[in-house]
């Protein structure tokens, strides 16, 4: 989405934009060599970062969720949402993360004003 | 899913490589300039 959502300043819920990377994203399947990815591959890479990020995001607080958009369209692609319990644990972890570096990309963090990911549309 | 307790390293505060690293500081240093002193006016005081 185009649109420049407002930014809370303080929420629960952090976004950190663009940071899970897909090893075929630039064409479904493939790797940007162009030779075919096996899907358990491109399973076994997202379980990867999974695991790196909710270890990493557990240290500041207990997460109520942890959402990664893995879609392939151009909107909000690799976003990481991650929802603590405790707006501080959030400002911890935003603090923490702020200049940090993931897979070789810095890592982009921002307070999201989504707590409810049932009810998360663009609006 | 059993995974043994040895594992890979995390990709957090994994840094870009040396090449992209050069590049980003070229550029910060090179845009982040201090342009020269005020050059002196010979016979002012």
């Amino acid at each position: 989405c185009s649109r420049l959502h407002t930014k809370p300043s303080i929420s629960p819920t952090l976004l950190l934009s663009n940071m899970y990377q897909r090893p075929d994203m630039i064409t479904p399947g493939v790797d940007a060599q162009g030779q075919p990815i096996d899907p358990r591959k491109i399973q076994e890479h997202f379980e990867d970062f999974y695991e790196d990020l909710f270890e990493e995001l557990n240290k500041y607080g207990e997460m109520e969720s942890l959402n990664v958009c893995d879609n392939l369209a151009d909107h909000m692609v690799g976003n990481v949402y991650v929802q603590f319990r405790e707006e501080e644990q959030a400002q911890r972890a935003l603090q923490s993360l702020s200049g940090r570096y993931y897979a070789g990309c810095p890592i982009i963090v921002d307070y999201s004003p989504v707590t409810d990911f049932r009810e998360a549309t663009c609006r | 899913r059993s995974r043994s307790k040895s594992k890979r390293i995390s990709g957090f505060d994994m840094a870009p490589p040396p090449s992209a690293m050069l590049g980003a500081a070229a550029a910060v240093a090179a845009t982040g300039q201090i342009p020269g002193t005020a050059p002196t006016i010979p016979g002012m005081f």
